[in-house]
């Protein structure tokens, strides 16, 4: 029973290895961080917002997690850095509903960056590992 | 008796082959095609004796148990006092008087903790437990310790991964009142020395709870070998059904023990308004409700299939297995095995640049069932200073191909994580 539709496509591996906006010191100098964590498995993700008035100017991250947990916020810093709060905000939203709900029909599919996340969407046991980060994404944006 | 039996009394050695097509799951479901199921310390498939003694137990005996006096009534009512006396011989208990059936292993130490223990404890009193228990044996004992002012004392580990009693010279100090401990831990499957910790402690009169939830589908449990006070297991996980465990105890600990469920078979007489009600005796006084005749009876065929397979043989299986898989997944480059080498049934590892989540989720695409996780055992994970292990645990129905599948698994997820990235 080798499954061909491989959780692991190129992407989510690429930012694994090589996540974007990942900081392996306190984000100290970060206007809002929040941290997300998941007893369950250990995993802890702090996200850091640097603020340009109501733009993320930029979004970086630390922490610890599996592949499908760094994959997520590096790209979820890709994708936010640069945007509107109110943008993130939209785009938290449709990440919790794109992962939470069945087959997500009727939902606008996510950004093309995001795709590769859309694999993730078959194991309901890994949503916790990519919503880690946009968790305390939203977090913070509720501080903004 | 099964095919599987049959075929396997000339030999000395299971067959898991001839075994596993006593099991309808793995022999015939859709999601069973290419299954290697290592992930027995959570739960084990049933075989076929057991779903027929539930499903025949509901088509031709099934009635109230205790509480009618009619032909089918005291039919079911045999059965279930019969599935009692099946578990005694098996544990070795001196009366089936002494086994109270459960939910759970789980719900059958919560008794203890709060029925017996909690009652009689004092502020400065002592309970122990050891540093590699399920949560199951941890936080019934951290709650009522908090509750009296009493202490939870730990049992630590040496630096072989072995319980460090000879350094834990409190142990059997005159404010401990009672010793809780795994029989085998659920992390890294090796076997506590739960004999000379028994009579020591009944030396300085500390009754010991002994969890064998991991242990009782792959070791002979005797009480009086072992001298423990009180037993735990449940049947899910020695191929019985899920939904009932048991709970042993020694008569006069099971005579001071409270209810802590109260309700219809418990009671001999019911008190008026603030007046004070009589609990019945023996087993019934913990067993408020209607009682769970098709676990019961389940559990007693799980009980004869592992005694038709011969408890010895069963034994021996499991832990040629796991000595084999040791080896292999010991070879593996960046694995880190962290059950000490005498682990039976249960191997507990991390590979170095792969989350154990990670881990788990490849070898599941490959079709090998294994757990990721801190396996509800958070004080150990802590000592041992990492988060998450993946385990592998073995039962009757596994063979060599399983252990093949689960190391070209990991082999696997070694290439899709190499430490060196090409």
């Amino acid at each position: 029973m080798i499954v061909d539709h491989s959780l692991y496509k190129d992407t989510l591996l690429r930012h694994y290895r090589q996540p974007h906006n990942k900081c392996d010191s306190e984000l100290k100098d970060a206007d809002i961080v929040r941290r997300g964590a998941n007893p369950r498995c250990g995993d802890e993700i702090e996200v850091g917002l640097y603020l340009d008035g109501e733009v993320l100017r930029e979004v970086k991250f630390r922490g610890r997690g599996c592949s499908v947990c760094i994959a997520s916020s590096s790209m979820m810093t890709e994708a936010v850095s640069g945007q509107r709060a109110d943008d993130a905000r939209h785009l938290c939203e449709d990440m919790q509903h794109w992962f939470q709900q069945g087959d997500g029909e009727g939902l606008a599919a996510p950004p093309a960056d995001l795709q590769a996340l859309a694999a993730v969407r078959a194991y309901p046991a890994r949503r916790r590992c990519v919503l880690l980060s946009w968790e305390a994404l939203a977090d913070a944006l509720d501080a903004v | 008796m099964t095919a599987a039996v049959q075929n396997s009394m000339a030999a000395d050695r299971l067959d898991p082959v001839q075994v596993k097509r006593d099991f309808p799951l793995l022999r015939d479901a859709p999601l069973a095609r290419g299954l290697h199921y290592l992930d027995n310390a959570a739960t084990t498939h049933k075989p076929q004796a057991v779903i027929d003694a539930i499903s025949d137990c509901y088509a031709q005996a099934y009635g109230p148990i205790h509480r009618g006096l009619y032909p089918l009534a005291e039919a079911a009512t045999a059965r279930y006092e019969q599935s009692r006396q099946t578990l005694a011989e098996f544990i070795g208990a001196e009366s089936p008087d002494r086994l109270v059936f459960t939910r759970s292993a789980t719900e059958a130490i919560n008794m203890v903790a709060g029925g017996w223990a909690l009652p009689r404890l004092q502020p400065g009193d002592r309970i122990w437990v050891s540093r590699m228990e399920h949560h199951a044996n941890y936080l019934p004992w951290q709650r009522i310790c908090q509750q009296r002012g009493a202490e939870l004392g730990i049992i630590e580990l040496d630096e072989d991964g072995r319980l460090d009693i000879a350094g834990t010279p409190e142990l059997f100090g005159s404010r401990t009142r009672l010793i809780a401990v795994c029989h085998v831990s659920n992390v890294l499957g090796m076997e506590n020395p739960i004999q000379p910790l028994c009579a020591e402690a009944r030396a300085n009169a500390i009754p010991v709870l002994v969890d064998a939830a991991q242990s009782v589908a792959h070791l002979t449990l005797d009480v009086a070998a072992l001298g423990c006070d009180f037993l735990t297991f449940s049947a899910h996980k020695m191929y019985g059904p899920t939904g009932i465990g048991l709970l042993y105890a020694r008569e006069q600990y099971l005579a001071e023990m409270q209810p802590l469920l109260l309700g219809g078979g418990m009671v001999d007489e019911v008190g008026e308004g603030n007046a004070p009600s009589r609990w019945s005796d023996g087993p019934a006084r913990f067993e408020a409700g209607s009682p769970n005749l098709p676990g019961a009876a389940g559990f007693a065929a799980a009980v004869g299939y592992l005694d038709g397979l011969d408890r010895e043989r069963v034994h021996r299986h499991v832990e040629a297995l796991t000595r084999v898989a040791a080896m292999s997944l010991g070879a593996l480059p960046g694995l880190r095995l962290l059950s000490p080498p005498e682990s039976s049934a249960i191997l507990s590892f991390t590979m170095e640049g792969v989350h154990p989540h990670d881990l788990a989720q490849i070898a599941g695409e490959r079709g090998v069932a294994i757990r990721a996780g801190h396996h509800c055992a958070q004080p150990l994970l802590r000592h041992l200073g990492i988060v998450a292990t993946a385990r592998a645990s073995f039962g009757v129905y596994n063979d060599q191909d399983d252990v093949n599948a689960l190391v070209a698994a990991l082999d696997a997820a070694g290439r899709v994580f190499p430490l060196e990235p090409s």
